[in-house]
């Protein structure tokens, strides 16, 4: 069977055995976009494993009438899902040798900077703002590497990144569960940024949904709520000062 | 629109490494976010891929300032072997979800040039 007939026999029955083959057929794309963004800190293999099963949810979704090639369809899905997890491990902490003890420094500096500023901060603002040059930060950004946040913080100690980190983040928790400070941080969102708001928090829907739900698309929702997490955090630091 | 960097390079895959810190440096020169910085770089390995495939030995790199962002213009120039992948569908689809304004030219049924801008 051809692509076309795979996909319009899975849709029609349903069949679990006919999707498989045509993830199976279509591996090697998850497989290669997870290499084009291995090296920015996270292992291939979670990427690999991120991209297998954003094409296993392509799969579901893709409509073979709209006259779309499944490669070009899934490609900017799996792109998406990738960036997204970019996102929600932005918070894991680099090995403390030279390098990735930079790469760490940078993203958390890049992170204060963004809510401080209000935009994402470039290679010479993070230079700044560390102390060192901008050609260090941007051949950091080259480098790989990350730890799990079970690891110890150094050879000597037995403390784990999680332990030492566990405070800042209740400070953090308590402030959001306040729920004076973020109503009045949301006072003044526009209709849309509201809409985003309550679809991936409030119904926790993914970011595909909230984009085929508000009539966007992926990356505008994934832009979107980057800006506006940004400036809901910096409306909750200013709250709890 | 002012020309921030001009590179003409062999297109060959030991080349790609010094073009991405090339691009690195120039995305921090216009003050591009550190993510977006990264999604120009696949942008233009993917660019120098496609020429690369499409039969290219050695292509030119253009970089302007343009509209407040960085415009790329990626042009094959001398002749090679072309051989063309299953990969570059997936290449444009990359180019076409990661950049803003991606544009494939192409003659005589190939492409030649791969044009997209950043942080406009």
């Amino acid at each position: 069977m051809d692509e076309r007939e795979l996909f319009e026999k899975y849709r029609e029955t349903g069949d679990i055995a006919i999707r498989n083959e045509i993830v199976e057929k279509y591996l090697y794309v998850a497989s290669l976009l997870a290499k084009k963004f291995a090296g920015r800190g996270v292992e291939y293999d979670d990427l690999y494993q991120v991209a297998a099963l954003a094409l296993i949810k392509g799969v579901d979704r893709y409509d073979p009438s709209k006259g779309v090639r499944f490669t070009t369809f899934i490609t900017p899905t799996i792109t998406g899902e990738i960036k997204n997890y970019f996102r929600d491990r932005s918070r894991v902490i680099h090995l403390p040798r030279r390098v990735n003890e930079l790469r760490s420094s940078i993203r958390r500096a890049a992170e204060e900077l963004a809510v401080e500023r209000g935009h994402d901060p470039s290679a010479k603002e993070i230079a700044e703002r560390l102390g060192v040059t901008e050609e260090e930060v941007v051949r950091c950004a080259e480098a790989g590497g990350v730890v799990s946040l079970d690891h110890a913080i150094s050879d000597e100690e037995s403390t784990t990144f999680h332990e030492v980190l566990a405070a800042e983040d209740d400070g953090g928790i308590e402030r959001l569960e306040n729920r004076e400070a973020l109503l009045s941080a949301m006072k003044g969102l526009s209709e849309s940024e509201r809409a985003l708001l309550r679809y991936r928090f409030g119904e926790e829907l993914s970011q595909a949904e909230t984009a085929r739900r508000m009539h966007v698309s992926q990356m505008y929702v994934s832009r979107l709520e980057r800006k506006l997490l940004a400036r809901l955090r910096e409306s909750l630091g200013e709250w709890g000062s | 629109m002012k020309e921030l960097l001009r590179i003409g390079l062999k297109l060959e895959d030991e080349l790609f490494t010094t073009v991405r810190l090339a691009t690195g440096g120039v995305c921090s020169l216009a003050g591009l976010g550190l993510d977006d910085s990264e999604d120009c770089k696949v942008c233009v390995t993917e660019g120098l891929l496609l020429l690369m495939h499409a039969g290219y030995a050695s292509a030119e790199i253009a970089v302007s300032e343009r509209d407040g962002g960085l415009f790329f213009s990626l042009t094959g120039s001398e002749e090679g072997c072309a051989a063309s992948s299953d990969a570059d569908e997936i290449s444009e689809a990359l180019l076409a979800a990661l950049a803003e304004d991606a544009l494939l030219t192409r003659s005589d049924g190939r492409i030649s040039c791969v044009t997209f801008s950043f942080g406009k």
